[in-house]
């Protein structure tokens, strides 16, 4: 079992076996840290978390308890978090685009603001991937097309969440290719592997990694990527097929807006170190691995935001 | 202590009640979102409806039975209520350590006058529970139980 | 069967068996806490796993799945607490039995039965998995739907006395369910217009609220504590297992209908074991000669639902591991466990890796096994302290217990407010007659009821009319009627009584020669 005092002490005993220089100057962290998931224990965010928080005890030289807090698909989480978490460094949480975009603009009161905080890192994205039962006519995103442009709406696609990535990749392929399909929104990955080889739905916009777990049972036609995914060799992307999509999630933390910048250097740091130990087991299950900081994280929002406030503007005069 | 109250028709004023505090804070929501909702808010009127109508044409019981002692009973509604309070006020532990003391010795005055000789016996018992609790949620299961004033 | 003799072999160390037994015992002990759910005792173990090899990690994690599930039976037959949402149906005889005494039999029943519950599971899954497996994919919306709407009509059981009341808790119950965000839609609804309210209402807060809230107030009330002191045991404990092991083997039928039902329920993702015990429970009480006396102690009602809810352990592995798709939520976990060490749900964890897999299956009838002792003396144990402990501790260390878990469930203080509302009304209402059991089961199944409806008419949108889509093809026609027969068949007999039919069938039996 996981005492903290005994934890305390090995951490302390790690530090001074360490010798660690730059101690003396910054003097952060020396308290116990709080990485707050605002997801239910077994998804990819928390999976993620378990991989990170013993290297990042390692590297950071103190306990990271990771505590969720699930609950309105993150949104209960985030609010709690901007409204009372302090700037200490202390604290920090885990946050995903496109939900922490499409929230605020979907909802009447999501309770927090897409940059009510400070974005610290994006450390990996894992891009949309369509996936069809194996025994689909659909042998190429090209079939679903053209299928999709005969028959308008008949084309039934899967998903997890509404305004979530899987259903803004869904809205841009309709864009891009000129075609109307109905997307159905799932609560959550769980459901989508039976619903698509159920044949309950044509297909399903989920991300790379279900694409490589359902490899025996189903097809990926495309992944929403810049470049194919490592895990997925044969899976050519959207781009390669002439349409413009490239989306999918971004997991990244937060801490609170005022932390000093040596703090968020460290931790930058800190996630950079350890994206790189796990990369070796992350890569294989379809995440692709990324080190967004500092300016990159506002090219980043500021594209992604772009792109997706016309879309959920427009789905949302539709409602 | 038996109160007289029709059941029927307590239940069907009830279940109209809840169904009107859902229905007309309702916001503008979508197709969607509202046609699950609606539905059951339409069967939970008629039903109530239901219950009223059979409220006047053939009550179920007209009386209701309260076992105990009805004092004692909105008291311990009360004190759950002010320990919820008191913990976002006085953190947990502190605020565990009064409640669960002070409403032992409310209780255990059922069964006659407590001596303060019994009461100081209870002091390490009680401190004894609460800190086993605390420490296998705190340690063990690794929750962060809010801290109040304290933080 | 190599493999099978390899893989009971690499189980079969001390280490193996420590490992099997810690799990049960810690699995046990957090099950029973009210508002530590089994999904949240894998979350809580997980990490202690990482520094085990991948066979000894996941046997841990399947006996821990194994002792939680099982744990919930504790509190709901000693203080009518649902340790686990899979535990609901353990409460409705279970603890009258152990207000009228019987306590230690309800235990030593519901012990036995979750022990051959959980080794028929691995049979199951052992021998079937390929053929079950192929089940799992036929429920699509329209299907679950339907699922749902048969849940539905156990609230006309469930509800004693009243239907119509009985009816209304199953609608506040489904009400409740709608607060949040809409499963489809993506908004939020009846939220007033606190954020924190966006997280909806949690099944297990409302749970602990409704069961454990009014049995508080009532005790706090009558100045008593959860069961009589008079409980004292009918010639010793190895009497009263003896009695039940007896009672449960004579008339196995209960025992194996029971099995049945929890392993289809268990295959069929996103129902879980929420489901499969008021199911078997239901089932055990339509087949019973003597149905009146359900919900008034009899232990066939305990047996049912603690057999079925077992059977779920390994039977919702069956999708999982062929498949990759989690039967009910602890199975989330797992997969997660697999995927983290590598291994890719399929056939392949069969063939491969089948060393690893089946001792991880056979590690689980394992942890079955062990309950028999554990739960044996661990509820002798809890037993004696409910019983003896003075109530004015007793009653302050409940409410305490209780106000943790639901802290602990989700870490917030607003889920703990709203449990105490929803127990303080709760109270009130179980006054006038609406029972806590209708609306937990609204609760439940108002969910799956809402997202099959709606997502069946989604993709229905290009058909001409587009509710025929829920009775589009065999499975759901099958499952429409069975929700007719469910009805009929519950409705009929009281209905026939009451304008006197029944009577009048019978004299006219007995003139015709």
């Amino acid at each position: 079992m996981k005492f903290a005092t005994t934890r305390w002490v090995g951490s302390l005993s790690l530090l001074a076996a360490l010798g660690i220089p730059g101690m003396a100057l910054a003097e952060y962290p020396e308290q116990p840290i709080t990485y707050t998931i605002p997801f239910d224990p077994g998804g990819e965010s928390d999976v993620t978390a378990r991989f990170q928080e013993p290297h990042l005890e390692e590297i950071l030289g103190v306990d990271v308890n990771v505590k969720h807090r699930p609950g309105g698909g993150g949104a209960v989480g985030w609010s709690e978090f901007q409204s009372s978490a302090e700037p200490t460094g202390y604290e920090m949480i885990g946050v995903n685009i496109p939900h922490i975009i499409a929230q605020p603009i979907m909802r009447e009161n999501a309770g927090y603001e897409t940059d009510g905080w400070k974005i610290v890192t994006f450390f990996h994205t894992t891009p949309n991937a369509l996936i069809v039962p194996k025994d689909s006519p659909f042998k190429t995103l090209d079939d679903l097309v053209q299928y999709a442009k005969e028959n308008p709406q008949a084309v039934t696609l899967g998903g997890s969440g509404t305004f979530s990535a899987n259903h803004l990749g869904a809205l841009r392929l309709e864009r891009e290719a000129g075609i109307d399909v109905t997307y159905i929104p799932f609560t959550g990955t769980g459901p989508l592997p039976a619903a698509v080889q159920g044949g309950h739905v044509s297909g399903i916009f989920n991300y790379s990694m279900l694409g490589v777990q359902m490899q025996d049972n189903a097809r990926v036609l495309a992944v929403a990527s810049e470049e194919r995914v490592p895990a997925l060799p044969d899976v050519p992307t959207f781009k390669e097929l002439g349409y413009d999509i490239v989306g999918g999630a971004y997991r990244g933390v937060a801490v609170p807006k005022d932390t000093p910048d040596e703090i968020v250097n460290k931790l930058e740091e800190a996630f950079a170190k350890t994206n790189q130990r796990i990369a070796e087991k992350q890569e294989p299950l379809g995440f692709v691995m990324t080190d967004i900081t500092d300016e990159e994280v506002d090219k980043v929002m500021q594209q992604l935001k772009s792109a997706y406030q016309p879309i959920l503007e427009e789905a949302k005069a539709n409602q | 202590m038996t109160l007289r109250l029709n059941t029927d028709l307590a239940a069907g004023v009830f279940g109209l009640l809840f169904a009107a505090l859902l229905w007309f804070p309702r916001e503008s929501m979508g197709r969607l979102s509202i046609i699950f909702p609606r539905a059951i808010l339409v069967i939970t009127v008629v039903i109530s409806l239901a219950l009223i109508v059979k409220a006047f044409t053939k009550p179920a019981a007209r009386r209701v039975h309260v076992e105990g002692n009805p004092v004692r009973l909105a008291v311990m509604i009360v004190v759950l209520f002010v320990w919820w309070y008191a913990i976002g006020l006085l953190g947990f532990l502190l605020a565990t350590a009064i409640v669960f003391f002070g409403l032992t010795w409310y209780l255990a005055r059922v069964e006659g006058p407590v001596t303060m000789r019994r009461l100081a016996q209870w002091v390490p018992v009680v401190a004894l529970l609460i800190g086993a609790f605390y420490l296998a949620f705190t340690q063990v299961l690794n929750v962060r139980l809010p801290s109040g004033i304290w933080s | 069967m190599d493999m099978l003799l390899e893989a009971l072999l690499s189980i079969l160390t001390l280490e193996g068996l420590i490992t099997i037994l810690a799990g049960v015992t810690a699995g046990l002990f957090i099950g029973a806490l009210p508002g530590l759910t089994a999904t949240m005792a894998l979350a809580v173990l997980l990490p202690f796993t990482f520094t085990m090899s991948p066979l000894q990690g996941l046997m841990a994690l399947g006996a821990v799945y194994m002792g939680a599930i099982y744990g919930g039976a504790f509190t709901a037959i000693l203080i009518n607490t649902p340790g686990t949402p899979s535990s609901i149906a353990t409460t409705f005889d279970g603890y009258p039995m152990a207000r009228q005494g019987r306590a230690y039999e309800a235990l030593a029943a519901a012990t036995i039965a979750s022990v051959v519950g959980g080794i028929i599971g691995v049979a199951f899954l052992l021998l079937l998995a390929p053929p079950l497996a192929r089940l799992a994919v036929v429920f699509g919306p329209a299907e679950m739907f339907w699922v749902a709407l048969l849940g539905l009509t156990l609230v006309a059981s469930l509800s004693s006395g009243s239907l119509l009341k009985g009816l209304l808790g199953g609608c506040i119950g489904m009400l409740l369910s709608t607060i949040g965000v809409s499963p489809i839609g993506g908004e939020t609804r009846f939220i007033f217009g606190f954020p924190a309210l966006q997280g909806g209402i949690e099944l297990i807060v409302a749970l602990i609220g409704l069961f454990v809230i009014p049995e508080l107030i009532s005790m706090a009330a009558q100045g008593r504590g959860a069961l009589p002191e008079s409980g004292k045991l009918k010639g010793g404990a190895g009497s009263a297992i003896l009695r039940m092991g007896k009672h449960i083997f004579s008339k196995p039928i209960n025992l194996i209908r029971s099995c049945i039902i929890g392993q289809i329920i268990a295959i069929i993702p996103g129902a879980g074991g929420n489901v499969t015990s008021l199911v078997a429970y239901n089932e055990a009480r339509r087949f019973s000669k003597d149905p009146a006396s359900f919900g008034k102690g009899n232990v066939d009602g305990v047996i049912a639902s603690e057999s079925s809810n077992n059977v779920m352990v390994a039977g919702s592995m069956v999708p999982l591991l062929t498949l990759g798709i989690p039967g009910a939520p602890p199975d989330a976990i797992i997969l997660g466990v697999l995927l983290m060490h590598g291994l890719r749900p399929g056939i392949d964890l069969f063939t491969e890796t089948g060393v690893l897999t089946n001792g991880f299956i056979l590690s689980m009838g394992f942890a079955a096994l062990f309950l028999l002792p554990v739960g044996l003396m661990g509820g002798r144990l809890i037993h004696r302290i409910v019983v003896k402990t003075p109530f004015y501790f007793l009653l302050p260390s409940i409410a305490m217990v209780t106000i943790l878990g639901t802290y602990a469930l989700r870490n917030s203080m607003v889920d703990v407010f709203i449990m105490l509302l929803l127990g303080t009304v709760g109270y009130f209402l179980r006054l006038i007659g609406i029972q806590a059991a209708p609306i937990v089961l609204g609760m439940i199944l108002g969910v799956i009821a809402e997202k099959g409806y709606v997502q069946t008419m989604l993709a229905a949108v290009v058909d001409p009319i587009p509710w025929l889509r829920l009775v589009a093809n065999p499975l759901s026609i099958v499952l429409a009627c069975l929700v007719v027969l469910s009805v009929a068949t519950t409705l009929l007999p009281g209905w026939l009584e009451r304008s006197g039919r029944m009577a009048k069938a019978k004299r006219d039996e007995e003139q015709a020669p």
